[in-house]
């Protein structure tokens, strides 16, 4: 099972509803084709960079999906049937995207568990010394401390929060 | 010319880019000159790598009416 995401351009002067039925309507298509929806993203209206049946306003949706490679070829067919998409393109996730998409799952369950007590000491301070060289001793050695200190508190925040919730 | 041609090092590379995502459309201006066509390597400095995927990328956004294939000069 492949990752794909397919994004369309409707006409923007089609009312809401009708919109939301095509965004249905394509979704529906990859469930029946045994695919599975992960997302569904509505971009919303936006300035063409170049007209496209002469028209300078296009509304964006993209949906993101699980699947075989059968899907992508159903959806085409109802793309050059339906007359109000303008455009689509639905393209395979490759394994840069994964890549980003799995660095970034790891950063948000990185950042989500220390929570707000100290955001990452370790990234901040090195941004900041090459802009501020006067002083990179000091930092250096009073960070070294705090990030010691940093994560036994850290724990303990994170077992109060989990209470909370 | 001869300064632009020193300053060869990879932007992507310096941010660690790993993937250049094509629906951000201002960050992949910064690689299509006015008119709209895509700054060679020994200008901008790309690596290879990364020059290949941006190929694809502003592609893909032009196909989908993000960038312009053609700036529109009004005459």
């Amino acid at each position: 099972m492949a990752i794909y995401e397919t994004i369309f351009i409707l006409d923007s002067l089609l009312p809401p509803k009708e919109i939301d039925a095509a965004i249905e309507r394509f979704s529906s298509i990859i469930t029946q084709n045994g695919g599975k929806v992960r997302k569904v993203d509505k971009w919303g209206k936006r300035r063409l960079a170049y007209e496209i049946q002469k028209k300078q306003y296009g509304f964006y949706g993209s949906i993101e999906f699980e699947g075989v490679g059968n899907i992508p070829k159903e959806l085409e067919s109802e793309y050059n049937f339906n007359d109000k998409v303008l455009r689509y393109l639905t393209y395979r996730y490759d394994k840069r995207k994964l890549k980003a998409m799995a660095m970034e799952e790891e950063e948000a369950v990185k950042s989500s568990a220390p929570a707000t007590p100290a955001p990452e000491p370790a990234p901040a301070p090195a941004a900041e010394e090459p802009e501020k060289e006067k002083a990179p001793e000091a930092e250096v050695t009073t960070e070294e401390p705090k990030a010691e200190e940093a994560q036994a508190p850290e724990t303990n925040n994170e077992e109060e929060k989990q209470g909370d919730e | 010319m001869l300064k632009f041609r020193r300053k060869r090092v990879c932007s992507f590379c310096q941010e660690g880019v790993v993937y250049i995502d094509f629906k951000d459309e201002k960050k992949l201006m910064k690689y299509l000159t006015e008119q709209g066509k895509i700054i060679p390597r020994h200008t901008s400095g790309t690596c290879a790598k990364h020059q290949r995927q941006l190929a694809t990328a502003i592609k893909r956004a032009r196909h989908l009416a993000l960038i312009p294939f053609v700036a529109d000069f009004t005459r």
